[in-house]
C-alpha cells in the first residue's frame, strides 16, 4: 500500500499536527488505543528532532513525514529531514544516565515504545519507526 | 489542545495543576512557570498532572529542570499522575526514581519528604 506523506514547515507549532494526522491513519488502520498512544509520542518525539534540526540551520524546507500500513500487521511511520542529522546515542542503562541533561530523552523514548526502529543518515536523519498494530509486548492484554 | 497552568498554595506546599498537551511548542510555558515560581520562593512544589493529555519528552526535560531549580534551594518536587500511559514514559526514560510520583494530589500533599 503506498503511504500517505505529510510535508511539514519546520516551526513546532506543526509537531501537535503530525501527532493527529499519523494516529488518525493508525486507527484507520485498525491500531488499538493503546498502542495509539505509544504511536503519538514516539511521532512527537521524532518530528521535534526532525523539525529541530531544520531550525538549527535555518532551512526552509519542510520536515516529511511518511505513513502506512505495512501489510504484515505493523504500521510504518518515517520521518525524514535534511539537517545535519545528529549521532543516536548508544542505548545505556537507566542508573548510567547523566541526569543533569534535560534532552536526549526523545531517543530513548522512540527506542522504548516502538517495536523496531532505524535510524539511517541520507540528505539528512532518516527514521524509521514501526508499530504492531494489534496489542503485543508490554501491558498486552488477551481477548 | 492548549497548555493550562494554574498553582495555589496548600499548606507549605505550591500545587501547579497543568492540563493539555506538553510538547516542543507548549513546553517553554512551563518552564516559564517553573522558573516564576521558583524565583517567587515557592521551594516545595506538587506538579499535578491529572488532566495531562499528552506528555513528550520535551516536557520530561523541563520537569528535570524544574527538580533541579528547587533542589538548589534544597526544595523538593513531586508528581501527581495516575494515567498509566504518562507513567509509562516515565519508567522507560528511569524517571521513576528521580521524582516521587503519587497517585492523588492528597498523598502528594502527606508526603512529608
Amino acid at each position: 500500500m503506498t503511504d500517505v506523506e505529510l510535508h511539514l514547515p519546520p516551526d513546532v507549532r506543526y509537531v501537535g499536527l503530525a501527532r493527529l494526522v499519523v494516529m488518525v491513519a493508525a486507527r484507520q488502520a485498525g491500531m488499538a488505543d493503546e498502542r495509539l498512544e505509544d504511536l503519538k509520542i514516539a511521532v512527537s518525539e521524532a518530528t521535534t528532532n526532525a523539525i529541530n534540526a531544520h531550525r538549527r540551520t535555518a532551512k526552509p524546507a519542510p520536515v516529511v513525514l511518511a505513513f502506512g500500513p505495512t501489510g504484515s500487521g505493523q504500521f510504518a511511520v518515517t520521518i525524514a529531514d535534511t539537517g545535519p542529522g545528529f549521532e543516536p546515542p548508544p542505548l545505556e542503562a537507566h542508573s548510567s544516565r547523566d541526569w543533569s541533561l534535560e534532552n536526549g530523552l526523545g531517543v530513548t523514548l522512540i527506542r522504548g515504545l516502538a517495536d523496531d526502529v532505524e535510524f539511517r543518515r541520507e540528505a539528512g536523519m532518516v527514521v524509521k519507526m514501526r508499530f504492531s498494530v494489534d496489542l503485543t509486548g508490554d501491558g498486552a492484554v488477551g481477548d | 489542545m492548549e497548555l493550562t497552568l494554574n498553582h495555589r498554595k496548600e499548606g507549605d506546599r505550591t500545587v501547579l495543576e497543568v492540563g493539555g498537551e506538553v510538547d516542543v511548542y507548549t513546553a517553554p510555558k512551563l518552564r516559564e512557570k517553573l522558573v516564576e515560581l521558583v524565583g517567587e520562593g515557592h521551594y516545595q512544589i506538587v506538579v499535578d498532572m491529572t488532566k495531562v493529555e499528552f506528555l513528550d519528552s520535551t516536557g520530561l526535560g523541563v520537569l528535570v529542570g524544574g527538580l533541579k531549580r528547587v533542589r538548589s534551594h534544597d526544595g523538593s518536587l513531586s508528581l501527581v499522575c495516575n494515567q498509566e500511559r504518562i507513567l509509562k514514559i516515565f519508567r522507560i526514560t528511569g524517571l521513576t526514581k528521580v521524582f516521587p510520583i503519587h497517585d492523588s494530589l492528597d498523598e502528594a500533599l502527606q508526603d512529608s519528604e
